[in-house]
C-alpha cells in the first residue's frame, strides 16, 4: 500500500522523451495521456500544454479526450486512493454496503478527497475478479471478499502505515 | 531437457494473484528448496482455470490434484507431504458441498463435468509466458496449417462451417464478417481485437489474455491472412494491466520465434500486431467508438454504415472481433469447423465462456456447449445458491441484458432461447440472484451504470436514461407514483428504437426484463411502500422488521431484552402479534434469515429472545397480561374458525371496541396450533394461556361450534352481526391418490395428530410407522409416532432433502431421535394383507428438468419399484380447505381457496372477510397472525372505525450499547436430552436470563440510521 | 536468443522438442511408476531409491514415464517398494530395491517389459 509520491521535479523531461519515442503521432496522444496520468497521478494543465506544443494537438483535444475517458483526472487525487469495483458481481454481494461505511468512515462521497488530502474514495468499472468479490484496491493493492465491518480497519491501517 | 517427475501448477490470473498467489508461490519454492527438490520438481505458472473463488489455486501433476484457497503458510506441508511423500493434504482439497467428501483431482471435480473447454483450452493448464509451451500444445500449429496449404477462401468456408458467432454479445456469424472484409479493396487492411471487456461481471477475456496471449496472436494472424491484412491492434481496457503485460511479452516473444514480422514460418505472409490500451470507457466496447480510440481520438461511436468491415481504422476496411472469438480460430482451423458445429443448438453452435458470479457456491469461469439448460449452469457447475437460500433468477448479459427467473431454469442457454425470454448471451456475463436482491434496485444499477456510460452524443440515450434513472431512484426511495410503470415502459421502447449505437439501445432492457418478471416488485415499492428483498433502505427499518409478516420491530424488543426490560419487550411484541410466546416457539423466524449479522458470524436467535421476554411475562404475573378492550362500538363481528388468524383479528378488533365471537368446530380453540403442533415444541398451557389473554378482553368462544351446520350466515345475520370473518384453516387431508388406501392402518398425518390431542390416536406403539411426506406435518407426525413408542419410523420423500418444505431444525432434530428418511421415492401403492397395512410400494425417482418453483421434478423410474414393510402408513403430503357452509352466500372461491383481495382480505361479498391458510393455502403462524391483522383493521374501517388497529407511537431510535462488530457465537439454548423424549414434554427450553442479555447484545441496530 | 522458426517443418519439430515440457500434465497411455514415501519408506532408501529411477528415465530420455508417490502402504519391511503399471505389462509391486536395482527396473520393466521375478511381492490385476 506504497503511497504514490507527487514530486514532479523530472518529469517534465521524461515526458519530452516519452513523446519523442511516439513520434509525435497524434494517433498516441491517449497512450502519452496514459503515461502522464501514471506518472503525474493526474493530467496538470501546464503539462496538457506541453502536449499540445509538442504533439501538435489542439488544447481543446486534449481536454476533450481527458474528460472523456475515465482513467484521466484533472485534480490530484488523496495519497491513499481506494478504488472500489462496482462491477454487478461486486454489486450484488454487497459493494454498496461498503461503499456506505467508507463513506461513513472518511466523511466523503465517491470522487472526491478527504480535506487532510490523505484519503480519496473512487468506484470503478468492473475489476473482472466478480469470483472473488466485493474487491477494492488501495493505491492498486487489491482487498477480496471485502465486508463493512472491515473498513475501520483497513482505513487504520493506511494511517498507521504513514506515521 | 531435464525430466521433472512432478509439476507443480501455480495459477497467476488476476483472481489468484488478488488472493495472494505470488506468496505462495515463493513459499512453494522455499519449501523445495529446502527439501532439496529443486531437480524433481518443478514450479510453473499457469493462467486462470477459472475456480476463482477456490484460490490461491495449484495443481500438482502428474496426479492432478487441486489444493484450493492454499495460503503461503499450507506450502511447508504441501511440499513435506505431496510432494516428498506423496500423501495428499486432504484439508486444502476442495470438497463437495453436499457430502463434504474431499475431491483432490480435478477431473472430478462437479464444477469441470458439464463444461468442455475450446476458447478456454490451454488457461490454468500452460504457462502463458512461455511461447514453447503454447507450441507444444498444438499451438502456431493452426498458422501453419494456414500458411502453408489453405487458401483465404478456404479458411472463411471452414469459419462458415463451424458457424461461430460473435462472443463479444451482438452474435453476428464471424465467417460473414471475414467474408466482408476479405472482399473488400483496399491497399491496406486491419485486423482488430476487442478486449475492452467491459460488462460488468464478465471477466473471459481477461482470463485469455492473461493465461493464453498465444492463441490471440495466432488467430489475429489467421485473420489477417484470410482477409489480406497485414496489420493489427489489440485494444485492452486498462483496468488489465497483468493482460496487458503478458501480451507485450507474448507479441515480443512471437517476433523472436519469426511468427510475427516480416516473412511469417518461411511463407512469405508478413503480420504484425501493436497493443492498444483503453482509458476507462465502456462505450469503447462498442466498434466505430474503439475504432475513434485507437485512433485516438474520444470514444465516440457513428452510425453505421457503413460497416468497420468497408470502412474502419482510418478509413480502411477492418476486421474486427472479440477476444473469445478469437481463441476459438485455431481449434476450428485444426479440428475442423465441422467438429466445432457439432456441439450447441441447431443456431447456437459450439460452446461459450460464461463468468458465472453472484450468489452462487462455486463461482468463476465455466465454458458449456450452448443450450445447456440454466438450472445445469446454476445447480450442477455452480453447486447451487449459497445458504441454501432461494434461486430468484440469474441476470445474463450485463447492463445490455435482461433476467431469467426461476420459472425458466430449464431453458437452454442459447442466442435463440435466450431472446425470446427477453434476456441475451451477451458477453457472457452471468450473474446469479437470490431472495435477497431486489429487483427494482437492479434495474437501477444497471441504468445508473448506463447512464454514467453515455457518451453523451445522441439524446436519447444521454437524456432518456437519465429519465430512467430519476423515476426509478424515486420508486426505490417510496416516492413512485401510479403510473410509473407505464411510463418506463415507454421511455424504454423510445430509447431502444431511436439510440445510436448499442450502448444505448440495449440500456432498456434490465428494466423492461424486470419489469416483465418481476412486476409485483415494482408494484410493492410504489403502492405498498415495501420493498420486499430489504434492499432499498429508506422504504424500512430494518430487514428483520421489514420481512416479519406481521412487521414485528424486531430491533426494539431485542435492544429492550439487552437493557433488561423484558415486561417491554414482551410488550413491543404483542402491540404487532398477540401470540409472543406462541411464536417464540414455533415461528419459521424469516427475520433471521436476513438479519446482517449473519454476514458476520451467525445470525441473531431472535425467536429464542421473543420467547424468553414472553417466558418472563408469564412467570411473572402466573399468566399473559390482559389488555383492556376499546369502547364499545355496539357492532358485532363473528369469526368462523378459531385459529391464529381468527384470534389474531379477534384480539385487534376487542381492542377496538368491537364485540367478538369465534365459532370453532372443534372442542378446543387453537386451530391448527392446538390440532397441528405437537406438545413437545407447544405446549399447551403456554397456548391456552395466550389464548385467555385474548378471550378475557371479553370475547366469546363458542367451541364445538361447526360453521354450516350448528350456525349458519343466516343465524349470524338473526343474531345481529355486522361482519364475517373466515378463518377455517386447512384441516382436510390431501390423499396420495394410489391404490390400498383404504386399508387399515393408513393414517393421514393432520388426523393422527389431531387425534393425539383428542386422546383417540391409533396406537403405534412397537410399530413401523412410514411417514409420506416432506412437509411440517410429515415431521411433527414422525416425531410424534417416535414418541408414541413406534419400533421404526421412516420419512418417504418424493424430492432431496434440501427440497423439504419442513423447517430445517425440525428435520434435523427429526433426524436426532432416530427418525429415518428415504428420499427421492414415490408411493406406488399401500400393500396389505387381510385388510390391513403390510408395506408400501415404492418407485424409485431421479432428478428431472427443473419445475415452476426452481426445484428439480422427481421423475419415477419405470421398474425400480420395492416394498418398504411398515404397519402403519401416516400420509401427509398436502392439506385441503374445507369449504362447507361457506361459499353458501355466494363468496367466491377458487382452486380450493377463498378468493380475497390481499390488501384487506376482503371476499367477494360485502360484509365477508377470509383469512389464514383458508385464503392462502397452507402456510404458516405468523404469516395467518398477518391476516388476521390486516382483516381486522379492514373490518374495522368497514364497521365505520379508522382502520388503523395498531396505534401509532412516538419512537426514537437509538443505540443504547455498545454495537459490538466482532465475532460472537450466537447463544444456544438447552435442548431436552434424547433418553427423555420419549414422552411431549417441550424439547427446546430457551435461554437463561444471562444467555438472552449476551444475545440481545448481538444486535448491530441496522434501523438505527 | 532462440533462433528463428523458419518454416512447417521447423514448427513441427520445434513442437517434437517442446512437448517434453508439459508431458507430465498429460496422463493417459503412459507407464507410471509408484515409490512408497511413507517415512519407513523413506528411511530405508526410498529417496535415492527414486533418484535412481528419474535420472534414469532423464538419461534415457524416456517419454510417457510418469513417477509418482505414494504413501505407506503397511509392508514396511519389504521398504523400499516400487510399483510399476505398464500398459500391456502386469502390475508388480517391487520389494528390497536399491539404487542399482531401482536402474536395472527401468530398464528391464519400463523399457524391455520383462517382470523380475524374483523382486516381486505382489501381482495385482
Amino acid at each position: 500500500m506504497e503511497a504514490k509520491s507527487i514530486c514532479r521535479c523530472d518529469l517534465n523531461a521524461e515526458l519530452e522523451k516519452v513523446i519523442a519515442q511516439h513520434e509525435g503521432k497524434k494517433d498516441d496522444l491517449i497512450e502519452v495521456l496514459y503515461w502522464v496520468q501514471e506518472n503525474y497521478g493526474y493530467v496538470p494543465k501546464d503539462v496538457q500544454q506541453i502536449i499540445a506544443d509538442k504533439m501538435n494537438v489542439p488544447l481543446s483535444t486534449i481536454y476533450g479526450v481527458i474528460t472523456f475517458y475515465h482513467l484521466f483526472s484533472l485534480k490530484p487525487k488523496g495519497k491513499y486512493g481506494i478504488s472500489l469495483c462496482k462491477g454487478t458481481a461486486c454489486y450484488v454481494r454487497g459493494a454498496p454496503q461498503v461503499l456506505e461505511r467508507f463513506e461513513k468512515e472518511l466523511g466523503i462521497k465517491p470522487h472526491d478527497s478527504t480535506d487532510d488530502n490523505m484519503f480519496s474514495l473512487e468506484v470503478v468499472r468492473c475489476l473482472g475478479a466478480c469470483g472473488l468479490a466485493p474487491v477494492m484496491t488501495i493505491n492498486k493493492e487489491p482487498r477480496v471478499r471485502m465486508k463493512p465491518d472491515l473498513v475501520p480497519g483497513i482505513i487504520n491501517e493506511c494511517r498507521n502505515a504513514d506515521k | 531437457m531435464h525430466y521433472y517427475r512432478a509439476h507443480v501448477l501455480v495459477c497467476m490470473g488476476s483472481g489468484c494473484v488478488l488472493s495472494g498467489a505470488p506468496a505462495v508461490k515463493e513459499a512453494i519454492l522455499e519449501g523445495i528448496k529446502e527439501n532439496k527438490l529443486e531437480s524433481e520438481v518443478q514450479v510453473i505458472e499457469t493462467g486462470c482455470m477459472g475456480i476463482c473463488d477456490l484460490g490461491p489455486r495449484l495443481i500438482i501433476y502428474p496426479e492432478g490434484v487441486v489444493y484450493c484457497r492454499v495460503q503461503a503458510e499450507d506450502a511447508a506441508e504441501i511440499v513435506s507431504e505431496h510432494l516428498l511423500k506423496g500423501r495428499i493434504v486432504d484439508r486444502l482439497v476442495y470438497r463437495d458441498l453436499e457430502t463434504k467428501k474431499p475431491i483432490p483431482l480435478m477431473k472430478d471435480f462437479p464444477f469441470l463435468s458439464k463444461q468442455f473447454k475450446i476458447a478456454l483450452r490451454n488457461a490454468g493448464f500452460i504457462n502463458p509466458e512461455d511461447i514453447e509451451e503454447y507450441i507444444a500444445s498444438e499451438g502456431y500449429t493452426a498458422l501453419a496449417k494456414v500458411l502453408s496449404t489453405m487458401a483465404p477462401e478456404e479458411v472463411i468456408a471452414e469459419l462458415k462451417k463451424s458457424g461461430l458467432r460473435g462472443r463479444g454479445g451482438a452474435g453476428f456469424p464471424t465467417g460473414m464478417k471475414w467474408e466482408f472484409t476479405a472482399k473488400a479493396q483496399a491497399d491496406q487492411k486491419y485486423v482488430v481485437c476487442n478486449g475492452d471487456e467491459g460488462d460488468p461481471g464478465a471477466f473471459m477475456d481477461r482470463s485469455v489474455l492473461e493465461g493464453d496471449p498465444h492463441s490471440i496472436i495466432e488467430a489475429m494472424s489467421i485473420a489477417g491472412y484470410a482477409v489480406g491484412a497485414s496489420k493489427g491492434y489489440i485494444y485492452v481496457r486498462a483496468e488489465y494491466p497483468l493482460a496487458v503485460e503478458r501480451l507485450r511479452q507474448a507479441i515480443s516473444q512471437a517476433r523472436e520465434y519469426g511468427l510475427l514480422g516480416e516473412n511469417v514460418l518461411g511463407t512469405g505472409f508478413a503480420f504484425d500486431l501493436n497493443i492498444r490500451v483503453g482509458a476507462g470507457a465502456f462505450v469503447c466496447g462498442e466498434e466505430t467508438a474503439l475504432l475513434a480510440s485507437i485512433e485516438g481520438r474520444r470514444g465516440e461511436p457513428r452510425p453505421r454504415p457503413p460497416f468497420p468491415a468497408n470502412e474502419g481504422l482510418w478509413g480502411k476496411p477492418t476486421l474486427l472481433n472479440n477476444v473469445e472469438t478469437y481463441a476459438n480460430i485455431p481449434p476450428i482451423i485444426i479440428k475442423g469447423g465441422d467438429w466445432y458445429a457439432s456441439r450447441g443448438t441447431e443456431k447456437s453452435k459450439g460452446t461459450k465462456v460464461f463468468a458465472l458470479t453472484g450468489k452462487v457456491n462455486n463461482t468463476g469461469l465455466i465454458e458449456v456447449p450452448l443450450g445447456i439448460p440454466l438450472g445445469e449452469i446454476v445447480y450442477d457447475i455452480g453447486g447451487g445458491i449459497i445458504g441454501g437460500k432461494r434461486f430468484k433468477a440469474a441476470q445474463t448479459g450485463g447492463p445490455s441484458g435482461g433476467c431469467i427467473p426461476a420459472e425458466h431454469l430449464n431453458v437452454g442457454v442459447d442466442y435463440e432461447s435466450l431472446a425470446e425470454l427477453g434476456a441475451i448471451v451477451g458477453s457472457g456475463g452471468l450473474i446469479v440472484m437470490d431472495e435477497d436482491t431486489c429487483m427494482v434496485d437492479l434495474a437501477k444499477f444497471f441504468v445508473e451504470f448506463c447512464q454514467e456510460e453515455s457518451c453523451g452524443k445522441c439524446a436519447p440515450c444521454r437524456i432518456g436514461t437519465k429519465r430512467m434513472l430519476e423515476i426509478l431512484e424515486r420508486i426505490t426511495h417510496g416516492e413512485g407514483r401510479e403510473g410509473d410503470i407505464e411510463k418506463l415502459e415507454d421511455l424504454c421502447y423510445f430509447i431502444k428504437d431511436a439510440a445510436l449505437c448499442g450502448l444505448g439501445q440495449t440500456a432498456p432492457n434490465p428494466v423492461l426484463s424486470t419489469i416483465r418478471y418481476f412486476r409485483h416488485e415494482y408494484e410493492a415499492h410504489i403502492r405498498d411502500k415495501r420493498c420486499p428483498a430489504s434492499v432499498c433502505a429508506t422504504l424500512f427499518n430494518s430487514p428483520c422488521q421489514n420481512t416479519c409478516p406481521a412487521g414485528v420491530d424486531v430491533p426494539i424488543y431485542l435492544d429492550h431484552i439487552r437493557n433488561g426490560q423484558f415486561s417491554e419487550a414482551y410488550m413491543e411484541v404483542k402491540r404487532e402479534n398477540p401470540f409472543p410466546a406462541v411464536c417464540g416457539r414455533v415461528c419459521h423466524h424469516p427475520c433471521e434469515g436476513k438479519c446482517n449479522r449473519a454476514k458476520l458470524d451467525e445470525p441473531l436467535a431472535v425467536r429464542t429472545l421473543k420467547r424468553y421476554a414472553a417466558d418472563w411475562v408469564y412467570e411473572q404475573n402466573n399468566g399473559f397480561p390482559v389488555e383492556t378492550p376499546g369502547a364499545a362500538t355496539g357492532k358485532q363481528v363473528a369469526i368462523i374458525g378459531g385459529g391464529p388468524a381468527g384470534l389474531t383479528a379477534a384480539y385487534y378488533l376487542a381492542k377496538a371496541g368491537h364485540k367478538v365471537t369465534v365459532f370453532e368446530s372443534l372442542p378446543f380453540a387453537g386451530g391448527m396450533l392446538k390440532v397441528g403442533i405437537p406438545d413437545y415444541r407447544l405446549p399447551a398451557d403456554i397456548l391456552a394461556a395466550e389464548i385467555k389473554a385474548i378471550e378475557e378482553m371479553g370475547v366469546t368462544i363458542k367451541t364445538n361450534t361447526r360453521f354450516g351446520k350448528d350456525v349458519t350466515y343466516a343465524d349470524l345475520e338473526k343474531q345481529g352481526f355486522n361482519a364475517v370473518f373466515i378463518a377455517v384453516g386447512a384441516h382436510a387431508d390431501q390423499k396420495l391418490g394410489v391404490p390400498g388406501e383404504e386399508l387399515e392402518g393408513v393414517i393421514s398425518g393432520i388426523s393422527y395428530l389431531r387425534d393425539i390431542k383428542l386422546g383417540q390416536a391409533a396406537d403405534v406403539k412397537g410399530k413401523t410407522v412410514l411417514v409420506v411426506g416432506g412437509g411440517n406435518v410429515a415431521i411433527d407426525s414422525a416425531r410424534s409416532a417416535f414418541r408414541n413408542g413406534a419400533k421404526e419410523v421412516q420419512v418417504v420423500y418424493r424430492r432431496r432433502k434440501e427440497d423439504m418444505p419442513a423447517f430445517e431444525e425440525e428435520i434435523m432434530e427429526a433426524e436426532h431421535e432416530g427418525v429415518k428418511y428415504t428420499f427421492m421415492t414415490a408411493p406406488v401403492s399401500v400393500q396389505g394383507a387381510g385388510g390391513r397395512v403390510t408395506g408400501l410400494e415404492c418407485q424409485q425417482s431421479v432428478p428431472g428438468d427443473f419445475d415452476k418453483s426452481g426445484r428439480r421434478r422427481p421423475v419415477p423410474v419405470e421398474g425400480s419399484n420395492f416394498v418398504i414393510p411398515a404397519d402403519v402408513v401416516i400420509t401427509a403430503i398436502g392439506q385441503n380447505v374445507q369449504l362447507d357452509g361457506i361459499t353458501e352466500a355466494g363468496v367466491q372461491t377458487a382452486r380450493g381457496l377463498v378468493v380475497v383481495d390481499p390488501a384487506s382480505m376482503a371476499t367477494s361479498i360485502p360484509y365477508i372477510f377470509a383469512g389464514g391458510d383458508c385464503a392462502s393455502g397452507p402456510d404458516t403462524a405468523i404469516g395467518a397472525i398477518a391476516h388476521g391483522k390486516k382483516a381486522a383493521a379492514a373490518i374495522d374501517k368497514f364497521l365505520g372505525g379508522t382502520g388503523v388497529v395498531v396505534k401509532p407511537r412516538v419512537l426514537t431510535r437509538e443505540i443504547t450499547g455498545e454495537i459490538i462488530e466482532d465475532k460472537m457465537a450466537r447463544e444456544k439454548e438447552a435442548c431436552l436430552p434424547l433418553a427423555k423424549r420419549q414422552s411431549f414434554a417441550e424439547v427446546e427450553n430457551g435461554f437463561t436470563k444471562e444467555q438472552a442479555i449476551a444475545e440481545a447484545t448481538r444486535c448491530l441496530r441496522c434501523d438505527v440510521k | 536468443m532462440m533462433k528463428q522458426i523458419k518454416s512447417v517443418d521447423e514448427l513441427m519439430k520445434f513442437k517434437e522438442a517442446a512437448l517434453d515440457k508439459i508431458k507430465e500434465r498429460k496422463a493417459d497411455g503412459k507407464t507410471t511408476i509408484v515409490v512408497g514415501m511413507g517415512t519407513c519408506g523413506i528411511t530405508a532408501g526410498a529417496r535415492e531409491v527414486m533418484m535412481a529411477i528419474i535420472d534414469e528415465i532423464d538419461k534415457r530420455n524416456l517419454s510417457d514415464v510418469i513417477v509418482t508417490q505414494t504413501g505407506c502402504a503397511g509392508m514396511c519391511q519389504h521398504e523400499p517398494i516400487v510399483e510399476v503399471n505398464k500398459p500391456g505389462t502386469p502390475q508388480i509391486v517391487y520389494g528390497h530395491l536399491d539404487e542399482d536395482k531401482a536402474r536395472r527396473l527401468v530398464f528391464e520393466h519400463v523399457i524391455n517389459g520383462n517382470v523380475i521375478s524374483e523382486w516381486a511381492l505382489v501381482q495385482r490385476d
